[in-house]
């Protein structure tokens, strides 16, 4: 906090553009689908959590606990949305 | 005059313009009314713009037992109207349209705002806290519902009702099958109602935690507290899902997408699935506030603890979670395969089980207890067994196989009023019965409540018990008749004759609160039940800043054992205490929406266009404005606290 | 209002504390709103009637200058917030100030990148994919929109009320919305467009 250059915030940034560069492999270079798929996931979750944890201090207050509840249960359920009606809607109609 | 003609109903009959003039009266009536009796300034200051969870809560109570009447009228209709066979009282598209309202108008606009209502009122006084977390918001919730509310139901006397059933289905509610502007008052007006609701599920889950009384863990918490806290949380979670479908349903309708078309790609099974992604959490979160209300009625009827609070609390939250993973079991026989259906199946009927422990816990709690048979009680121990048929034919439409067999039928209109006439109207009057001389400072008369439950729990089974043999029989729900060959008719005067009986009930109901207000003693006290959670520690009418000092809780039934082993309850001396300020910004927001949602009904984009706007300048208005609350001093405390603490050492 | 010292401003109350973990609460309904736009994309993503599919369509130029343009004002909006707990009010101002800018080229590019699907026969009405497209870019978009004019309202407050336990709480709930559009842009650049073009 009483650091004058912010750290945490240019390495987070830094971050997030390596991590945009990762994900732009799958246009630039010839991969397979479920290659691609692997590395979207993988960038996309890993640079929302660093939005989450770095830039958003989500773990910073005495709420901790409520605040990664909320998102995690959030995350979940989100799944659970998206895949079962994937699951519903296409894979298995 | 071609401007003005999209208003007409599309199906007039002299019921519905009997129903204009009437409205019509009542309104002049009304307003005639407050002018005559000068009511208009106490009306604003005291309800319009207050921000007091407890009279946010009354309000809600009002506006649940209105739309209680309004969807219990469409009810009877329905069952005249199948009372013999081949009736004329109704006709095909009316019978459509009433059952819609009646679906809409129940879930949407009666057992959200009851439940609604009790938790206003209840939560922050059992967790010993001044208000809500966020009380201007509070207020916002409550008129978005009402004026959700108000717009659904000027629809039948302007542009015509809904008609597409309460689930709404794609085609069938596209602009190609309902042409008339019914399907966009529901789109809108329930958008408008379930922005309010998450609102409130937002503002639930910050009071509990963050504004319980020192002391208070988790672990805890009075039973009502918990089922609110996770029934909000589900509210969280689940009416986004509700705000986009129904955002997309009016894209479909109102802008030509083809998300839910027959053509162009689109899919109209995807609103049937993001419907019951939201569809299903909602049934929990009705049923979820009810166990709560019966976890307390029970334990303090039967002058016993809770039996498993643990358990208990286990249960609601795993309940919490499966609530969001069955919702596939809403429609077994749309055409997606095996695999699906037996994930579904066997999530539904797992959450059976967790039911099934609270249900146990209840009956263990009132063993060897003094059981008191009060009318709250009465509801609570009926309860049991009907919730438990409605259970027990949850699991049997739960096979997916053998859904194929129940599906559409009269048997799922049976199973789902046996769950949710007990789960939450049941509840709803228990809760309403049990916290009213909290809310009013007199007791609502028992004898006339016992006739009541008689009515409704005898009235219910009659009406309700035979669908389940027309639905195996075959009888088809959503048809306006049959013939006299298929042989329902005799059970369906049956179910006609229950219905009736239900509605004496309902009119014994109404009868009572007349009655108690005139003859019921106003010395009461503030603790009538003997009852064991943080509420009754209150003075009696509550005062606006609910605790005078603080309560600081050391066990789960802190009032209990303050009462009974002298267990100190308020410390410290009394302070002054901060108040949040009234506002009139939340009911002229709501208003605005009102508009805004009428014009998106009528397409008409100019006042569709200035309303979207005044909105974002209501918001506007808010961030920039300067409100810090009042204090009330501690002088003023000390006088209206004076009779209170004789009262509080009566008891001990 | 009792001020705690021992915390940053934003927390320093008992309503700021509330705010900021009801905020929260908000967002995880955020995560679900766009879930469900997504559930619904992915379903409709090959439904594209007569109408082109994604590959046709999408352009990695103005997407990757709308991903750049988002990415930096998250960061910027994040010295903005360092900057306020330093207690330098006119740093902070001009890194909300930067992020605002950004944010709002960002809607330049999102309007030219809708004017361009128009242009090639993508338009909302054509099929169940471009519906679902524009819908679901257009929510994020509006949210964009939203907080262009919620920030300049929070500048306008911390100008002329300074730094105080209550503008503090607002600009660091307004940082909490910013970087969480930036997080759902993440997952629309990687799930609608780049595994579109795969």
């Amino acid at each position: 906090m009483s650091e004058l250059f912010p750290r945490k915030q240019v390495m987070g940034f830094v971050f997030s553009l390596v991590l945009t560069a990762a994900a732009l492999t799958v246009y630039f270079l010839d991969v397979s689908f479920a290659v691609g798929m692997t590395i979207l996931l993988a960038t996309a979750f890993i640079q929302a959590a660093v939005q989450l944890v770095g830039f958003m201090h989500a773990g910073e207050s005495e709420d901790k606990v409520a605040i990664y509840a909320n998102i995690y249960y959030g995350i979940a359920i989100a799944l659970v949305t998206i895949f079962g009606t994937l699951l519903i809607l296409v894979w298995d109609m | 005059m071609d401007y003005f003609d999209r208003f007409a109903i599309p199906h007039p009959s002299p019921a519905i313009y009997a129903s204009m003039v009437a409205i019509g009266l009542t309104v002049i009536a009304i307003l005639i009314g407050l002018t005559y009796f000068k009511k208009w300034s106490y009306l604003w200051r005291e309800w319009l713009t207050t921000v007091d969870h407890k009279r946010i809560g009354i309000m809600y109570i009002i506006a649940a037992l209105l739309m209680l009447f309004r969807g219990g009228v469409d009810a009877l209709m329905m069952r005249a109207q199948t009372a013999v066979p081949d009736n004329k009282l109704l006709d095909a598209q009316h019978y459509n349209e009433v059952f819609t309202t009646h679906g809409v108008v129940m879930i949407i606009f009666m057992a959200m705002p009851f439940i609604y209502a009790l938790m206003n009122f209840v939560v922050p006084l059992q967790i010993g806290a001044r208000d809500v977390a966020f009380p201007r918001l509070n207020a916002l919730s409550f008129w978005l519902f009402f004026m959700g509310a108000m717009l659904f139901n000027i629809s039948f006397v302007i542009g015509g009702s809904p008609d597409a059933g309460w689930t709404s289905y794609f085609p069938l509610a596209g602009n190609d099958f309902s042409q008339s502007v019914g399907t966009n008052y529901y789109l809108m007006s329930i958008q408008i109602a379930g922005i309010g609701t998450l609102i409130s599920g937002i503002n639930f889950v910050t009071t509990i935690f963050k504004m319980r009384a020192p002391g208070m863990k988790l672990m805890k918490m009075p039973m009502f507290t918990w089922t609110a806290l996770i029934t909000n949380a589900i509210v969280v979670f689940a009416f986004p899902v509700l705000t986009v479908t129904l955002l997309l349903g009016t894209m479909d309708r109102l802008f030509g997408t083809h998300i839910f078309s027959m053509t162009n790609g689109g899919m109209d099974m995807l609103w049937a699935n993001l419907f019951w992604v939201w569809g299903h959490p909602e049934v929990y979160i009705l049923i979820l506030p009810a166990f709560g209300i019966y976890s307390e009625i029970i334990s303090t009827f039967s002058r016993r603890n809770l039996y498993g609070y643990t358990s208990m609390v286990a249960s609601i939250v795993i309940i919490s979670f499966f609530s969001f993973l069955v919702w596939t079991h809403h429609f077994y026989t749309m055409g997606q395969g095996p695999l699906t259906n037996s994930i579904f199946s066997i999530t539904t009927m797992a959450i059976a089980i967790p039911t099934g422990i609270k249900i146990f816990n209840w009956l263990l709690t009132m063993r060897k207890g003094k059981i008191e048979f009060t009318v709250p009680m009465l509801y609570s121990v009926g309860f049991i067994p009907i919730f438990t048929i409605g259970g027990v034919t949850g699991v049997m439409l739960g096979m997916a196989s053998a859904d194929y067999q129940y599906h559409n039928t009269m048997f799922l209109v049976a199973h789902f009023h046996y769950t949710i006439i007990p789960g939450v109207v049941f509840a709803m009057l228990a809760g309403l019965t049990y916290w009213w001389p909290k809310m009013f400072g007199f007791m609502l008369n028992e004898r006339i409540g016992k006739w009541a439950f008689w009515f409704i729990a005898i009235g219910f089974n009659v009406t309700f018990f035979p669908m389940f043999f027309t639905g195996l029989d075959g009888q088809a729900r959503r048809m306006y008749t049959y013939s006299e060959a298929s042989g329902y008719g005799p059970l369906n005067m049956l179910s006609f004759v229950g219905a009736v009986g239900l509605a004496i009930g309902f009119a014994l109901i109404v009868y009572n609160v007349y009655y108690s207000t005139r003859h019921s003693s106003r010395n009461i006290g503030s603790d009538p039940w003997d009852a064991r959670t943080l509420e009754w520690a209150t003075q009696t009418p509550v005062q606006s800043y609910n605790f005078a000092r603080t309560p600081h809780v050391d066990s789960i039934e802190a009032f209990w054992d303050y009462k009974k082993k002298g267990q100190p309850l308020f410390k410290g001396s009394i302070e002054k205490i901060h108040m949040p300020n009234n506002s009139g910004v939340p009911f002229i927001m709501s208003c605005i929406f009102f508009v805004w949602g009428f014009s998106f009904i009528f397409s008409m984009w100019i006042p569709a266009i200035i309303t979207t706007i005044a909105i974002f300048a209501c918001m506007a208005h808010r961030s920039f404005e300067k409100d810090d609350g009042y204090y009330i001093p501690v002088e003023e405390i000390e006088a209206t606290e004076k009779d209170s603490e004789v009262l509080a050492d009566e008891n001990r | 209002m009792k001020t705690d010292n021992s915390l940053p401003l934003e927390y320093g109350t008992e309503q700021n504390k509330l705010n900021i973990l009801g905020f929260w609460i908000f967002l995880g309904a955020e995560v679900m709103l766009f879930a469900t736009l997504f559930a619904t994309y992915f379903t409709l993503e090959h439904r594209t009637g007569s109408g082109p599919a994604g590959a046709e369509i999408f352009e990695i130029t103005p997407v990757l200058i709308e991903t750049i343009l988002l990415l930096t004002s998250s960061f910027t909006i994040g010295l903005g917030v360092h900057a306020m707990r330093l207690g330098r009010k006119n740093a902070m101002m001009t890194f909300f100030a930067v992020t605002l800018l950004l944010g709002l080229a960002f809607l330049g590019v999102e309007i030219y990148e809708f004017t361009h699907y128009v242009h090639v026969g993508a338009g909302l009405q054509v099929s169940a994919f471009t519906g679902i497209l524009l819908t679901t870019l257009g929510t994020h978009g509006a949210h964009v929109t939203v907080g262009l004019f919620w920030g300049l309202f929070i500048i306008m407050q911390v100008k002329k009320r300074g730094l105080t336990p209550e503008t503090a709480n607002k600009s660091f709930i307004f940082s909490l919305y910013w970087h969480f559009l930036d997080v759902v842009w993440i997952f629309i650049f990687s799930f609608i467009y780049l595994k579109g073009m795969m």
